[in-house]
């Protein structure tokens, strides 16, 4: 069993609250300073710029390809997969089902860049990644999970876009299979509000500024850097297991 | 002002008709949002919500608080398993096509005042 620093929830520039610098080469040298040795990116209900960061980051660290969709309650969940692929085609689903981006929203959101692994803008995205999705936190988490996917209730701990803030009470059969704290929330201590779920806790800094990056982790006990071991540390499997750093 | 009486004064839709014996209950006070942590924190027992959320969760937490009756506005329409929860915890549905805002504003103009929590 190895240690391993994991930052799991990375906005790219493709996110309109993103910062323009958070392009793939950028999140890769400011991760490898951090000395973080995975991170996982999730953009506002898009999963389109995952494969460039893979690509830039290359072996020098593993890079999960992730999402974070906006529920019909507003309520945020991280999607993590084992490829850019799965993440991509969960990605296609959620995204169809907002209303689409024009000048104006553009002006006012921000701008939604799609990048290619040398940070290049090759596109800019359609749909309004801003907006919430159709799809209910339950039909979000089965969409999660049928592409192979976990589900993580993303910054439990904040009064706004969490499980606890849109839903008042912590649905216990809504089949997500961790609880992310934020950094504030750490700070202060926040995962102990969770502690009942059952549920693992990981920290993520949710970062929008490349300055953001590593600012909260978790440490993965796993034998190597993976997908797959994340998913089993995520069930504590074989002594697998996410600690808060 | 009864449930009956709201609900025919505002041509509410009912979707819980298995609790005919809640028409003539008394409506305290009315709150509004979509947010069920505030919910939570501020609606007073005895009152109606009104709400665009339809998370099976808003009648967990309408029966915690102890409200009479939800609204949905804009024709938001929950599922099933939220009608049949509901029906379980004796706390009217009913649906609307007015916005929260009318809904609220209307509700305000017969009289029903809104509670500082």
């Amino acid at each position: 069993m190895r240690r391993f620093t994991a930052d799991l929830h990375i906005h790219t520039a493709l996110s309109p609250c993103a910062m323009a610098e958070m392009t793939p080469p950028a999140i890769v040298r400011a991760a490898a300073a951090q000395g973080l040795d995975m991170i996982a990116i999730c953009d506002h209900n898009s999963a389109r710029n995952a494969a460039a960061v893979q690509e830039a980051a290359g072996d020098a660290l593993a890079v999960i390809a992730g999402i974070e969709i906006t529920t019909s309650e507003e309520v945020h969940v991280v999607g993590l997969f084992p490829d850019a692929a799965a993440a991509g085609a969960v990605g296609a689903r959620v995204s169809e089902t907002l209303p689409e981006n024009d000048a104006e929203a553009e002006e006012r959101f921000g701008r939604q860049s799609v990048l290619d692994a040398a940070g290049r803008e090759v596109a800019t995205e359609p749909r309004m990644l801003s907006a919430a999705s159709t799809f209910p936190l339950q039909g979000a988490v089965a969409l999660i999970h049928g592409s192979g996917g976990v589900a993580i209730a993303a910054h439990a701990d904040r009064p706004s876009f969490s499980v606890q803030s849109q839903l008042g009470i912590f649905p216990v059969d809504a089949g997500l299979d961790g609880i992310e704290i934020s950094a504030a929330g750490r700070a202060r201590g926040r995962e102990n509000d969770f502690s009942l779920l059952a549920l693992p806790i990981v920290a993520s800094s949710d970062s929008h500024f490349l300055s953001d990056l590593g600012s909260c982790s978790t440490r993965l006990d796993v034998d190597e850097a993976t997908f797959y071991e994340l998913a089993l540390a995520l069930q504590g499997i074989g002594g697998r297991r996410c600690v808060l750093a | 002002m009864n449930l009956a009486a709201m609900a025919d004064e505002l041509s509410l839709g009912k979707l819980t008709p298995e609790l005919p014996d809640r028409d003539g209950t008394e409506i305290t006070a009315g709150y509004a949002s979509d947010l069920l942590s505030d919910v939570l924190a501020h609606a007073a027992p005895g009152g109606v919500l009104i709400t665009a959320q339809v998370h099976l969760n808003v009648v967990a937490v309408a029966a915690h608080v102890d409200l009479a009756a939800i609204i949905f506005s804009s024709d938001r329409t929950p599922e099933d398993a939220v009608r049949e929860r509901a029906v379980e915890e004796g706390i009217a549905l009913f649906t609307s096509d007015e916005t929260t805002f009318d809904i609220a504003g209307r509700l305000y103009a017969l009289g029903l005042r809104g509670t500082h929590g």
